[in-house]
């Protein structure tokens, strides 16, 4: 070690840094991680230069990482230095070259004394502040790149080795073996060559990504012409309908966006045929959003189904098709619907768990009275009596069902759908034990706060019909200051 | 190691009655030494070693501070005699040290980022419960477990 600390670092080229650079997955998940540093602690497996190696653990089921090599020639291929992997996209060097078309492979030397002497000098070029002909900021990012990019950190790859004693069938060390009790994936991609994917030559891993890349399929248009839909899935809450039009609007005219957040998915409708082709065909594999990578297809047409009116047609059924498959929910119409009711609809429970009432037959013609039982001045029992605590609770969702009452009159044009989904305004004896003068229809119903107010509001602003209305009306503005009182009150209900 | 009965060595009294447990734990620590390494691993061969020498002392300290049935001179005359660490004795006097299997397992020295063995974490903090420490073989001294 002696020896090491009265050399004269600089004279020898022997490199030296600070920090090392890692890609996301290298460094790990956990933002504690604790770094040892060793200067000249090991040759570079490329140009067998000693470097300052870091070590860290990269998580907490991780085994320790460390740099394999050296600043240099990482920076020379604009890769990590512990994968070998490029620090943008993710891919080995063979990939991001051919997608890129860059081909420095001529520039950098690969044996011996050449080497030693060409990282030299780019190193004390670097140091010296001399830039070099780095094109790989400048490169735009073309299609194949974005499709085959790596999205995500990937974790997995700093999981232990495998144990190789186990694989004999020969490890002693039972529980307290650190090393993976795994048998190893054998095949071509397990002979891997550091030098090789250094240098972007004769990469197995490579090659299978660019076969794969060839051969991804592209999103090809149904043969129903009336769908004009896209599916777009896997969205996150970071994903705004904004985000989404800048992405799309570029393809053609959107007719509209339905962002369904409950099942992280998105409906993107365009008023032409041409259009949604023209956007699957461009977007289908590349849509990455604020680095989330999203899935493209074509949304299904929903069957025709029975509706007493077209504006207003049960919300529950439009439940009923969230319920169901997803692509099918689309449909112009549907969506007009979804407009007024707003995105959270879906989360209504089906309309046929009524709780002591047969569900009424869905015909698209209207009812008789005589086939409502409250018309008839039947009372429906609740759980809680006339407290619209009842009713705000979801409690399987089973009361609102019939709970929601067909609003009075003056409410219901705005209102959200009784579940028997017929229209008429109720006749006045109906108004009787559940609408107390009521509040102008805080009514859109939206679903979303209803399954939000857990608590049971307090009878007086929330009562009656808008209890009805199965997704707690209350706008953001209503609903925090009443969970505060409703807590309590739901505390000494329960009492 | 004194081994051998000399005539120069003055023995207190009550020694008949520890010599023999301590002439087998001499006899164990002397197979442990010539052991051969084949299939251990290169830590593993000093864990022996490391664990005889805690049972020796051990069995000094119980009888002189937990179970009183050593005089005071006699006591000393073992540790004089190299019959028991001194300076892991010392530790175990201490609060939350009681069970200390080494003297390397708390030295900081001796660790990246100036910490303790992991056997010295106590088992319901642990990430990996099981773990076998790389100076010593334990498997966890903290005093709790």
């Amino acid at each position: 070690m002696a020896h090491r600390l009265l050399r004269d670092h600089e004279a020898d080229g022997w490199e030296r840094s600070d920090f090392p650079i890692i890609c996301e997955s290298c460094l790990g998940d956990n933002p504690y991680v604790r770094m040892t540093k060793a200067d000249y602690d090991k040759e570079c497996k490329i140009c067998t230069r000693p470097f300052t190696v870091f070590r860290w653990r990269p998580g907490r089921d991780a085994r320790y990482k460390k740099t394999e090599v050296c600043q240099t020639c990482s920076k020379l291929k604009n890769v990590c230095q512990v994968c070998l992997l490029d620090l943008e996209y993710g891919l080995p060097v063979q990939v991001r070259d051919t997608a890129l078309s860059i081909n420095s492979n001529d520039a950098i030397p690969k044996s011996d004394v050449n080497r030693e002497y060409f990282a030299e000098e780019h190193d004390r070029r670097a140091r010296a502040g001399l830039d070099y002909e780095s094109s790989y900021g400048k490169v735009r990012p073309n299609d194949t790149i974005l499709k085959l990019q790596r999205t995500t950190p990937y974790y997995k790859r700093n999981r232990a080795h495998i144990c190789s004693f186990y694989v004999r069938g020969e490890c002693t060390r039972g529980a307290e073996c650190p090393y993976r009790h795994e048998m190893p994936v054998t095949g071509e991609l397990s002979q891997q060559n550091i030098k090789d994917r250094y240098y972007g030559v004769n990469d197995p891993v490579a090659l299978k990504l660019l076969n794969k890349a060839g051969e991804m399929p592209s999103l090809e248009p149904p043969e129903d012409e009336s769908i004009k839909t896209l599916y777009v899935g896997g969205l996150d809450k970071r994903v705004t309908e904004q985000d989404l039009r800048d992405n799309f609007y570029a393809h053609g005219e959107i007719e509209t966006i339905k962002m369904v957040l409950d099942k992280a998915c998105a409906f993107v409708t365009y008023t032409t045929r041409e259009g949604a082709e023209k956007a699957a065909e461009e977007l289908s594999n590349k849509l990455v959003i604020k680095g989330l990578r999203l899935k493209l297809m074509w949304g299904k047409p929903q069957a025709p189904r029975p509706e007493s009116e077209t504006s207003e047609g049960g919300t529950q059924q439009v439940a009923v098709a969230h319920g169901g498959m997803l692509p099918r929910a689309v449909i112009s119409q549907q969506q007009n619907q979804f407009q007024p009711s707003g995105p959270g609809v879906q989360d209504q429970p089906p309309p046929m768990q009524y709780f002591n009432i047969p569900p009424p037959p869905q015909l698209d013609r209207a009812f008789y009275p005589s086939m409502d039982p409250q018309r008839m001045g039947a009372l429906v029992p609740s759980h809680d009596g006339e407290s619209k605590s009842g009713s705000e609770k979801p409690q399987q969702g089973q009361h609102y069902p019939y709970q929601a009452m067909p609003p009075p009159p003056e409410q219901y044009p705005t209102q959200l759908y009784p579940p028997y989904g017929y229209m008429q305004p109720m006749p006045p004896y109906q108004q009787y034990p559940y609408h107390p003068a009521m509040p102008p229809p805080q009514a859109p119903p939206a679903t979303q706060q209803y399954q939000h107010s857990g608590p049971p509001r307090p009878p007086p602003p929330v009562s009656g019909p808008s209890t009805s209305a199965p997704p707690v009306p209350s706008s953001s503005g209503s609903a925090p200051p009443v969970p505060g009182p409703s807590a309590d009150a739901s505390g000494s209900s329960h009492q | 190691m004194p081994k051998v009965r000399t005539n120069r060595i003055k023995y207190p009294d009550g020694w008949e009655l520890i010599e023999p447990t301590l002439r087998e734990l001499d006899a164990k620590m002397r197979e442990a030494e010539i052991d051969p390494h084949d299939g251990k691993r290169k830590c593993e061969g000093l864990w022996p070693i490391f664990k005889i020498a805690h049972q020796r002392s051990r069995y000094i300290f119980d009888l002189h501070y937990k179970r009183n049935e050593i005089s005071k001179e006699l006591y000393e005359f073992c540790l004089e005699q190299g019959y028991a660490d001194r300076n892991l004795i010392a530790k175990w006097k201490k609060l939350g040290y009681e069970r200390l299997c080494c003297l390397r397992c708390i030295q900081p020295r001796d660790h990246n980022f100036s910490t303790t063995c992991v056997c010295r974490v106590p088992q319901h903090l642990r990430e990996e419960k099981v773990v076998e420490c790389v100076h010593c073989g334990c498997r966890g001294c903290a005093s709790g477990d």
